[in-house]
């Protein structure tokens, strides 16, 4: 691009050709006041508010908008002459006239010194800059908004003035109205909690605060691009040019020398346990939805409240939902107690809220665990020990002191309760993810009937598996907490090490061959073998043994109808003359 | 006649040798104008009665009667002229179809009831040529009109119509025509007076492709219609013009943006073009010369702010039809980003008589910046309103005595304003000491100088534009005593204010607060503060408004402050309108020199007046809403526009010196009848 020599305001500098005054002028750091301007939009240039005046060597001299007048050689800008900034003031007043004080311009008047506009305030917060409609042209694509009628009866409006079929409900002529005017409606009234992670409709956003890897994801259902073929604007703003829309999942083959298994948990849908009410009823939620809108990038912006957005008076926090459940999980999920205390604390925190923990035994076994459930009981948390029952809407006669009733059994007062609270978190179970056995299939390790990973051997091999090269870290293997996890997943790391490192295995000497005059190609010893060590070879039509993967089990050796197959140094051979010898 | 395509120019030049021969008969020809004014008085009827009588005294095969475009007198509509000997006769009805047959065409005798008669000199005239109206016309677009029916392109052929395309095409190569037009010094006729020649060379170098010529004949200036004439009376002179232009500046298709308010301009448009099409001049390889070019016609809603012309391009486009800034030239990125020339009807009606009878020929015409000839639609309180076609340079005392036949009634000139609401009204002349004061202050006029007479003002792009006003589309108001220049300028801010497509502020909000400060003026609610923020504001309007709409936009306000600053300062501090319009302002009143007549009853809306006949009547002010029909109806000039609240006054003083009316004196008699 060959650059141009302009002036602004006494700075001389060089611009590319065809780019704009506003562009140029705030490479050097001067300022012009934009109202309908928009970096990535065709320059509308309908507010006049970015005059300047520009001049040549001669005398030339004329008021032009900035951000859409082209530069070009000896050109000299001037931002601030008194005829610019009294064109600038006198349009901002006729805009008032029609306009109430929005902050956007009431900014602008203190900026150019209006204190009292002549014609007064007006009462329209639209302010016709039409951002709006361009961004719903240019950008989203859906041209769902435009210009209605004419001169000083023009409106920003949808066409015959009804909803419009067009609007995606993407938000952008809200998100860019700079006044306020335009408002997004939430047409059911109501905040769903399990879409609190996303802005009200943000196709981009960063899964969660601590999401790794920590980049963006384009949500591709809500994505302007993906519904319109518009917008682009990510796109356009990444200075890396690290988006592109094209891109398609790949699956990709990589060698390895050993495999970490960290493939965790899901969390137990409290949903068929009718007696709680998820799903039903709106504040009751499970922990992770807690944990979620609790956080400070959450929609509610870490506040706790319930769906009618008020902050609860009651919250009751029920334990063990799905653990320790002879209809569900036998087992303990051993996190949840912990993080229920935790909710406790938080609450206490953010909130003036009664708690009450209803928990079957309170499993504080870790390190510091015990002190910090004392701690709790000195913030005045009500701990009751009995597992909540069901949880039902509050009779006509408690309603004012809560919406939802939970019963439980107190055991230690030997008595039936009925509390009413607010809103209530249920403790979900940690299990084994639906597609956990997919995973030992293809790997060849050994699963529990809950679902858990098998170790080679509780005591003495608690990382590795029954397959050598494959470790296990984390919940996949069993419900653990944070410093577990980290633990074991150290054990594992350093195992997959110690092979890295030697670069070669030492492997048994006792493997099974096939010998390839006497196989019949039958794979009955493909489906056999417990390693899948055996494979059938489609050019020689017989089966082959990965010595690497063979343990020599021998149930080859004893099933091959040829007896084709022998393990080395468990030959017939030698069996027969070692019992010669222990007979001889 | 089955229709064979003309595929060279000679094609051409042989069928018009034909039809030539044809044709000389020695016919009578009937001409009716057949034009939207004279449609709208009747024109339709008189044909038909002409074609009647003729058929009734056998003579359809002798008398040819054609129905023709607008020769531009519409005052005196429906036109019927008696060719060849070009007897014209005016206001004919269709009972005089049997009288004009009988006496003009049986008899050889001019029917005397029909004759013009200048209201001047009450003489009467037989003869179109002689005229006052016609005569000191120039007439190179328009005379045409009264000899070719718009729907036959053999008339046009016959009048050497297609002869500069056709020279163009096969004997002048692109760049030679674009020189003969720089040349000829053509300026756009639409407003802006852009040099044509120009326009057309940027546009031929821009690189883009394709490119695009565009007719605006979205004409929509109240009270100008010079461009819907030319192209209901004559629509292949248009198309000529462009195909010579599109070869210029080398494009391929064209647009006529014409507003669906013009239902004949449009249908007679889509009939020539079609013509044009059937006979190889339009479309592809034209006369044989290999050059291509097709014409579409795309109507326009009727938005003043389309006749813009980045506005008409994006309406083309199918767009909101709203202007954006021009810092990149339309002959650079026009419609759909791509090169395009528009211009105004009027200014491709020019380009075939250029490229026919020479550059030289043209410039010699009109003043040094302004060549040619233009046509003005003079409307207002004038005798002879109508479309008058002058040379550029003729000063406005002949428009407005010669052509115009002076103002009706005993009225006195007061202002004219020209260029359509955006122009500005002009002072014509005065000796008044308070204006001429005002003048002066304003260096209009020196001060030794006795009056300012704007009169003997040449009317040419440059002259109009230093006098503060503009040629525009060629609108010209012509206003009398009684029109108050407050209100003008309210008038016009007012139709602005509609038409402005309120896109940028200036515009949009200026001109809604300038209507309002002004309408606050007008009922005599204005500060002396107003006037310097209509200036203030409109100095900001002017820089900074995205589109000429708003950036003239104040020149009606701006051009009547400059000359009748008095008027403003009377509504303000007098609290007067001193041409008694503004109603808040006025009261209507009777004074003693009223016969009691009873004319003004009638009319009054409010029943506001009584009075016996023969007796003093008299307003009650408390009814009256100061409309001033009975102002309009008065034949004694006995009702008095007074200062509001004078009005009891005047009628007690007139109660005390009214006589009742002797016998009728030859005066008042002549001026009842």
């Amino acid at each position: 691009m060959p650059k141009i020599n302009i002036v602004i305001d006494g700075h001389s500098l060089q611009a590319e050709e065809g780019t704009y005054i506003l562009q140029a002028a705030k490479e050097v750091g001067i300022e012009i006041p934009t109202l309908c301007y928009y970096p990535h939009m065709v320059p509308y240039a309908a507010c006049r508010i970015c005059a300047v005046e520009a001049r040549n060597e001669r005398g030339w001299t004329k008021v032009v908008t900035a951000c859409n007048y082209p530069v070009w050689e000896g050109l000299h800008v001037h931002t601030n002459t008194p005829r610019v900034l009294n064109a600038r003031r006198m349009n901002l007043e006729l805009l008032l006239s029609q306009s109430k004080p929005v902050p956007v311009l009431q900014k602008l008047a203190d900026d150019l010194g209006i204190t009292e506009p002549r014609w007064g305030y007006g009462t329209d917060t639209c302010i016709k800059c039409g951002l709006c409609v361009r961004i719903c042209d240019e950008v989203v694509g859906a041209h769902a908004l435009a210009f209605g009628n004419r001169g000083v009866d023009r409106e920003i409006t949808t066409p015959f003035h009804l909803e419009s079929e067009d609007c995606i409900l993407c938000g952008a002529c809200a998100r860019y109205c700079p006044t306020g005017h335009i408002k997004m409606t939430d047409i059911e009234g109501r905040i769903l909690h399990s879409e609190l992670l996303l802005g009200p409709n943000a196709a981009i956003t960063i899964p969660f605060r601590q999401a790794v890897p920590n980049v963006p994801r384009i949500h591709t259902n809500q994505c302007i691009h993906m519904k319109t073929g518009g917008c682009m604007l990510c796109a356009k703003v990444c200075p890396k040019e690290c988006i592109h829309f094209d891109d398609q999942d790949e699956f990709e083959e990589f060698d390895v020398g050993a495999v970490i298994v960290a493939t965790g948990f899901q969390d137990f849908d409290p949903t068929p346990m009718l007696q709680f009410g998820y799903g039903k009823y709106p504040n009751v939620i499970s922990a992770i939805e807690f944990e979620q809108m609790n956080s400070a990038g959450s929609p509610t912006g870490g506040k706790i409240v319930m769906e009618n957005g008020k902050e609860p008076r009651s919250i009751a926090i029920l334990h063990c939902i799905g653990s320790r459940d002879q209809n569900y999980h036998k087992y303990c999920s051993r996190v949840c107690c912990m993080y229920a205390l935790k909710f406790a604390h938080l609450v206490t925190e953010k909130t003036s809220a009664e708690i009450y923990q209803l928990y079957i035994d309170m499993r504080s076994f870790g390190k510091g665990y015990e002190e910090f459930y004392q701690r709790i009981l000195d913030e005045g948390v009500h701990v009751i020990r009995g597992k909540g029952a069901e949880v039902v809407p509050t009779k006509h006669k408690r309603a004012d002191e809560g919406d939802l009733l939970v019963r439980c059994e107190d055991t230690l007062i030997s008595k039936f309760r009925e509390i009413p609270v607010d809103m209530v978190i249920l403790c979900t179970a940690l299990e084994a993810r639906k597609d956990a056995s997919d995973i030992a299939r293809k790997l060849n390790i050994s699963m529990g009937a809950d679902g858990w990973f098998i170790e080679a051997h509780p005591k003495l091999a608690p990382v590795s598996t029954t397959t050598d090269g494959v470790f296990l870290a984390g919940v996949c293997q069993g419900a653990k907490d944070i410093p577990d996890t980290v633990a074991q997943a150290g054990a594992a790391a350093a195992q997959a090490m110690k092979l890295m490192s030697k670069g070669e295995i030492m492997m048994d000497a006792a493997y099974a061959v096939i010998r390839e005059e006497f196989c019949s190609g039958c794979k009955i010893c493909n489906d056999l073998c417990p390693y899948t060590a055996i494979s059938y070879d489609e050019l020689k039509k017989i089966s082959t043994v990965n010595s690497a993967l063979c343990k020599a089990c021998g149930t080859c050796v004893a099933a091959c109808p040829s007896g084709a197959i022998v393990a080395r140094h468990f030959t017939d051979e030698q069996i027969y003359a070692q019992i010669e010898g222990i007979l001889a | 006649m089955s229709i064979s395509k003309l595929t060279s120019p000679d094609d051409l030049l042989r069928l018009k040798e034909q039809l030539v021969k044809e044709r000389d008969n020695g016919r009578t020809i009937l001409s009716v104008c057949g034009g939207t004014g004279c449609l709208a008085c009747g024109c339709k009827g008189v044909v038909s009665a002409l074609k009647a009588a003729l058929k009734e005294s056998r003579l359809e095969e002798e008398v040819e009667l054609k129905i023709t475009g607008c020769p531009g007198f519409c005052e005196r509509g429906p036109l019927v002229v008696v060719y060849p000997e070009g007897i014209f006769y005016q206001k004919v009805k269709p009972a005089d179809a049997k009288l004009i047959v009988d006496q003009t065409i049986k008899g050889g005798h001019v029917v005397n009831k029909l004759i013009y008669k200048d209201p001047l000199t009450k003489q009467g005239i037989i003869h179109e040529k002689d005229i006052p109206f016609y005569r000191k016309q120039m007439r190179l677009l328009l005379g045409m009109n009264n000899f070719l029916d718009p729907t036959s392109i053999h008339d046009f052929i016959v009048l050497g119509g297609y002869r500069s395309m056709a020279k163009a095409l096969s004997a002048m190569t692109a760049e030679a025509i674009v020189e003969e037009i720089k040349k000829s010094g053509l300026r756009g006729r639409g407003g802006g007076g852009f040099l044509t020649g120009k326009k057309w060379a940027s546009c031929r170098k821009s690189k883009g492709d394709p490119k695009y010529v565009i007719c605006n004949a979205d004409e929509g200036d109240p009270g100008a219609f010079m461009d819907r004439a030319l192209l209901e009376g004559n629509p292949h002179l248009v198309i000529e013009g462009m195909v010579i232009g599109a070869y210029a500046i080398g494009c391929e298709e064209g647009f006529v943006y014409v507003r669906n308010e013009y239902p004949l301009a449009v249908k007679n448009l889509m009939i020539a073009i079609d013509q044009a099409r059937d006979y190889g001049l339009l479309g592809k390889n034209i006369l044989g010369t290999g050059f291509d070019f097709d014409l579409q016609v795309s109507r326009g809603g009727g938005a003043f702010v389309c006749g813009e012309s980045t506005a008409l391009m994006a309406s083309l486009e199918g767009k909101i039809g709203e202007p954006r800034a021009k810092y990149i030239h339309t002959v650079d990125a026009g419609l759909w980003e791509k090169p395009s020339t528009l211009n105004n009807v009027e200014t491709w009606a020019n380009v075939p008589l250029i490229i026919d009878k020479g550059a030289n020929w043209y410039s010699q015409i009109g003043t040094a910046g302004s060549k040619g000839t233009k046509i003005f639609a003079l409307t207002g309180k004038v005798n002879n309103t109508g479309l008058v076609e002058v040379p550029m340079g003729i000063t406005l005392r002949e428009i407005l005595y010669d052509i115009g036949g002076g103002v009706p009634g005993k009225k006195a000139f007061k202002a004219v304003q020209t260029g359509g609401p955006s122009g500005g009204t002009l002072i014509v002349e005065t000796s008044e000491p308070d204006i001429h004061e005002s003048l002066v202050a304003h260096g209009d006029v020196r001060e030794d100088e006795e009056a300012l007479n704007l009169l003997d003002l040449p009317v040419d792009f440059d002259e109009l534009t230093k006098a503060g006003s503009m040629m525009g589309s060629g609108g010209m108001i012509v206003m009398d005593q009684d029109s108050c220049m407050v209100d003008v300028a309210r008038y016009f801010i007012n139709f602005l204010q509609e038409e402005s497509c309120g896109k940028c502020i200036p515009c949009r909000e200026g001109l809604r607060t300038m209507l309002q400060i002004l309408n606050r003026i007008c009922e005599g609610k204005g500060e002396m503060k107003d006037i310097d923020t209509l200036e203030e504001m409109s100095q900001v309007m002017i820089d900074t408004s995205l589109c000429q709409l708003g950036g003239s936009a104040p020149n009606p306000v701006l051009s009547t402050l400059r000359y009748f600053r008095q008027e403003y300062l009377a509504h303000i501090v007098d609290k007067r309108c001193p041409a008694g319009t503004c109603k808040e302002l006025v009261s209507h009143t009777i004074d003693e020199t009223c016969t009691g007549c009873h004319v003004c009853l009638e009319p009054c809306p409010t029943d506001a007046i009584t009075g016996k006949l023969k007796e003093l009547h008299v307003i009650d002010q408390s009814k009256c809403i100061q409309c001033g029909a009975c102002y309009q109806v008065c034949r004694f000039d006995s009702i008095q526009r007074v200062k509001r609240g004078a009005g009891e006054a005047v009628q007690v003083k007139a109660k005390a010196l009214w006589k009742p009316p002797q016998k009728k004196t030859a005066q008042q008699t002549a001026a009842v009848a």
